[in-house]
């Protein structure tokens, strides 16, 4: 895999107080590439994907998007924590998925879609609502366009989370346990709509547990534990023969 | 030997308020809307600046609260209309204020502003809860679509602090038309003065004051009506909760907390 990198992770180090959380993690993400990743509670996944559009400063090492250093400038050899108006700008090529949704529950399914293209990218009304309602469609939700989030089922606002994320156009996105929240039935339409942005060649971060994802959609794993990188192949290599004694461990506790 | 209560003026005073009862009337009015308007942005502001990351700003924005809720309203009342000129060595609150439509005097102005600013301590806590009582998450998804800090508030956040916000506002107009009142001490011309000046010249003091505290009363019943139907509204966007508009001033005028007329729900 030559060209250059989406995702380009240097060495991240977080500490929360004393709480070193990440210890040096680095990871490379190619246009076009998903990688899951993997690990027991508490290894620091979603602080490293949280790092990633700068939701959390790091305190050491670097992270790049697309070429462009996040959340930091350099200035004389050192990096300098940026603006949040420019970190604003830079936020709007990484979409985000949380666990929990977090949909605006004063506003309708399309008014969650289109309010960041109207008041960040500011597209026309009229422009953003088709946007809008093509992207509800396109996660199976055309005729919840007027409802609030909290008449939804837990899978249908994951599914408005995904298109309202989509709708910034980002060259990334990121997911946190995107269905660990979510009942048993309403997993798999979150994860075909998923599957259904691998297929069109979204480039993606997937933090989870669905060991069927991972092996299915991914193209990479990684292994993380303690706050490192343990360990990062194929699918194949995962769930046939993994390298590390830990990702044994955890993989034969997991499926 | 007692004085027995000479209802014709009672009367009087409540079926016919003469044109100076109907200009102190409409002065209570006016005062209290502007001081709670100006209230509810000091509020606002001090409730931002103390979230702020400047330190100074914080340090501010608490300063503020912690002195005008450490001190009594009278006495900010007083220091800004009797102090405050001669504090700054000039007229700050001059005899007339000329507004074009309506010229206020300078007692009116300084009392807006000492009510405002006393007001803006209180709003400011209430802001603040407010503001915290919405989930973490929200602003970090409005932050995650690329929305600046101040948008994610105004949008996001600031919409949904609102549903707590605005029953306690509420409460606080309701003192607000009363804590006016105190303002007859640096000679406003509203409600309570006017009773007071009547009962100089009649010494008629149960009367007149028992005819200023019906207003007030009327005052306050119609607010809590429009109250209950300002909540009426805002929990018609949310769901399961869903009192009617009449259940609410029930509510609201409810001696006690059962919902004494309530029908069972
Ligand atoms: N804001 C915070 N303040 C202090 N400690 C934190 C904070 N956020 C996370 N941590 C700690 O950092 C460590 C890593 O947490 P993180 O949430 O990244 O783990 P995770 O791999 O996502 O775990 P899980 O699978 O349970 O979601 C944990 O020990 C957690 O307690
Ligand atoms: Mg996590």
């Amino acid at each position: 895999m030559t060209g250059s990198p989406i995702v380009s992770a240097e060495g991240v180090v977080k500490r929360f107080g004393l709480l070193e959380v990440l210890k040096g993690v680095s990871l490379d993400v190619q246009p076009g590439e998903t990688v899951c990743i993997i690990g027991p509670s508490g290894s620091g996944k979603t602080t490293f994907i949280r790092c990633i559009n700068h939701l959390e400063k790091i305190d050491g090492g670097r992270i790049e998007v697309n070429g462009h250093l996040i959340g930091y400038r350099e200035k004389n050899g050192k990096l300098v924590e940026d603006s949040e108006v420019n970190i604003a700008r830079q936020r709007v090529e990484i979409g985000m998925v949380f666990q929990r949704f977090n949909l605006f529950p004063h506003m309708t399914a399309l008014e969650n879609v289109i309010e960041a293209p109207l008041r960040v990218r500011k597209l026309s009304k009229e422009l953003a609502v088709k946007e809008g309602e093509a992207l509800l469609d396109r996660v199976g939700l055309a005729d919840k366009r007027d409802v609030y989030p909290g008449k939804l089922s837990g899978g249908q606002q994951q599914r408005v989370a995904i298109a309202r994320a989509l709708a910034m156009k980002p060259a990334l996105m990121l997911f946190d346990e995107p269905t660990s929240a979510l009942d048993p039935e309403t997993i798999g339409e979150v994860l075909e709509v998923m599957k259904e942005l691998v297929a069109v060649g979204m480039t993606m971060i997937v933090v989870t547990h669905e060991m069927g994802f991972a092996r299915e959609a991914a193209d990479r794993v990684v292994m993380m534990d303690e706050g490192l990188v343990i360990e990062e192949g194929t699918p194949e290599h995962f769930f046939t023969r993994p390298d590390h004694e830990r990702t044994q461990q955890f993989l034969s506790k997991i499926l | 030997m007692l004085a027995a209560f000479e209802w014709h003026i009672f009367w009087e005073r409540i079926f016919h308020p003469d044109h100076v009862f109907a200009q102190a009337l409409w002065r209570t009015i006016y005062i209290a809307v502007l001081a709670q308007f100006f209230g509810v942005v000091f509020g606002l502001v001090s409730a931002l600046m103390r979230r702020s990351t400047f330190l100074p700003l914080r340090i501010l924005g608490g300063l503020y609260v912690l002195i005008v809720r450490g001190t009594p309203v009278i006495v900010q009342i007083f220091f800004i209309y009797f102090g405050a000129n001669l504090f700054l060595g000039f007229d700050l609150f001059p005899r007339t204020v000329d507004l074009g439509l309506f010229s206020l005097s300078g007692a009116v102005v300084a009392g807006i502003v000492a009510l405002s600013i006393n007001e803006g301590a209180y709003m400011s806590e209430i802001i603040r809860a407010g503001i915290e009582s919405v989930d973490r998450g929200q602003m970090e998804a409005a932050r995650s679509l690329g929305m600046p800090p101040r948008l994610g508030m105004r949008r996001i956040v600031l919409p949904q602090a609102a549903r707590v916000i605005v029953p306690p506002l509420g409460n606080e107009f309701n003192n607000m038309l009363k804590t006016t009142s105190l303002l007859a001490f640096i000679g406003v011309y509203e409600l309570f003065l006017d009773a007071d000046v009547h009962y100089s010249s009649t010494f008629k003091p149960s009367e007149y004051f028992a005819a200023v505290a019906f207003w007030y009363l009327v005052l306050t019943i119609v607010w809590s009506v429009i109250q209950a139907w300002i909540e009426g509204r805002l929990a018609a966007s949310e769901r399961g909760d869903r009192l009617s508009f009449l259940e609410r001033v029930r509510e609201a005028w409810a001696p006690v907390p059962g919902r004494l007329w309530s029908r069972a729900r």
